[in-house]
C-alpha cells in the first residue's frame, strides 16, 4: 500500500526538467512546459505541412484535407459562440486543438500538461481577459462598467464576484478531470497491468479528454456570447 | 491524526452525490425531450453538455479538495 502511494507521490509531482538562468532569474522549465513545447510543435509543423504550396483551382489532396479540417472546426465553434463573436473563432480553435492534443499525449507515455494547475490557471487566465476584453471591445469602457449591475444594482457583487469564479471554475474543472482520470489509471496500472487498462484508458484518456476539451472551450465561448450581448 | 485525514478526504468527496443526482436528472429531461421532438436534438444535446459541465464541477470540487487535505496535511 504504501508502495502504491509513493508510486501515485511521484506520478503527481511536476518535476524541474532543467533551469534556465537570465537576467539573473532562474527560470525552472517544468516537464508541462517541454511537453507543451512539443505541443506546440507538432501543431506549426502539422499546419505548415497542411498548407504549404496552395492553390485556388486544382486543389492538392493535401490542401482539401487542410479545408475540411478548417471549415468543420470553424462551423463547429461558429455554432456555440454564434455569429457575433466570429472574431474570436481562430483563437477558440487553437485552445481546442491545444487542449484536445494535451489531454491524448498521456497516451504516449508522456504527462499530459494540463494535469499540471499551472497549466490550466494560465488557460483560464486567458479565457477570462478574452472574455472581458470582447465586452469592452463591444459596449465601450462605460457600457462594460454598466454590464456589472445589470439586471439590477442589486447584483452587482455578484457580478464582481463572478470574474474570479469564471477562471476559477474553469481551471479546476480541467485540472481536476485530467488529474481525476491521471490518478485513476494510474491505480488501475498499478494493480493490474494487463489488459484491462486498455478499456479503461479508452474512456479516461480518450472520451473525458476530448470531452473536457471540449467543455472548456463550449464554457469560455458562452461567456464571450454573454459578454458581447 | 491519519485516520482524521481519511475521514476528512472522504467527507470532501461526498460531494460527489449531487453531481451524479445533478447529472442523473439533466440525462433523464435531455432523453424525454429528444423522445418528444427528436428534430431538436442537436440543441438538446449541447445544452445538456453545458448542463453536465457545471454539475459535475462539484464532484470535481469535491475531489481536488480531497485530494489538497491529502497532500498537505500530512
Amino acid at each position: 500500500m504504501s508502495d502504491l502511494s509513493t508510486k501515485l507521490q511521484e506520478a503527481l509531482d511536476v518535476k524541474t526538467m532543467f533551469t534556465i538562468h537570465l537576467f539573473g532569474l532562474d527560470i525552472a522549465i517544468t516537464e508541462s512546459i517541454v511537453v507543451s513545447w512539443m505541443i506546440m510543435a507538432a501543431l506549426v509543423l502539422l499546419s505548415i505541412f497542411l498548407t504549404r504550396n496552395m492553390k485556388i483551382d486544382h486543389i492538392s489532396k493535401r490542401q482539401a484535407v487542410a479545408e475540411t479540417i478548417v471549415i468543420k472546426l470553424r462551423s463547429f465553434i461558429e455554432g456555440m459562440i454564434g455569429h457575433e463573436g466570429k472574431a474570436y473563432v481562430p483563437y477558440l480553435i487553437t485552445i481546442l486543438l491545444y487542449i484536445g492534443l494535451s489531454n491524448l499525449i498521456g497516451l504516449i507515455g508522456f504527462k499530459p500538461p494540463t494535469k499540471d494547475l499551472n497549466v490550466t490557471a494560465a488557460l483560464a487566465i486567458m479565457s477570462i481577459v478574452l472574455i472581458q476584453a470582447a465586452g469592452i471591445h463591444k459596449k465601450g469602457l462605460r457600457g462594460w462598467r454598466k454590464s456589472f449591475s445589470e439586471p439590477v444594482a442589486l447584483v452587482t457583487p455578484l457580478n464582481i464576484l463572478e470574474i474570479i469564479i469564471k477562471p476559477l471554475s474553469l481551471c479546476m474543472r480541467l485540472f481536476g478531470n485530467i488529474l481525476g482520470a491521471f490518478v485513476i489509471m494510474e491505480l488501475i496500472k498499478a494493480i493490474i497491468p494487463v489488459g484491462v487498462p486498455l478499456i479503461f484508458s479508452a474512456y479516461f484518456d480518450i472520451f473525458d479528454g476530448l470531452i473536457q476539451a471540449y467543455v472548456f472551450v463550449f464554457l469560455t465561448s458562452l461567456f464571450i456570447k454573454e459578454a458581447i450581448e | 491524526m491519519t485516520t482524521l485525514i481519511a475521514v476528512g478526504a472522504g467527507i470532501a468527496v461526498l460531494s460527489g452525490i449531487g453531481a451524479g443526482i445533478g447529472i442523473g436528472i439533466a440525462t433523464a429531461k435531455a432523453t424525454e425531450a429528444v423522445a418528444r421532438q427528436p428534430e431538436a436534438e442537436s440543441k438538446i444535446m449541447k445544452l445538456l453538455a453545458f448542463g453536465c459541465a457545471l454539475s459535475e464541477a462539484t464532484a470535481i470540487y469535491g475531489f481536488v479538495i480531497g485530494l489538497l487535505i491529502i497532500i498537505f496535511l500530512k
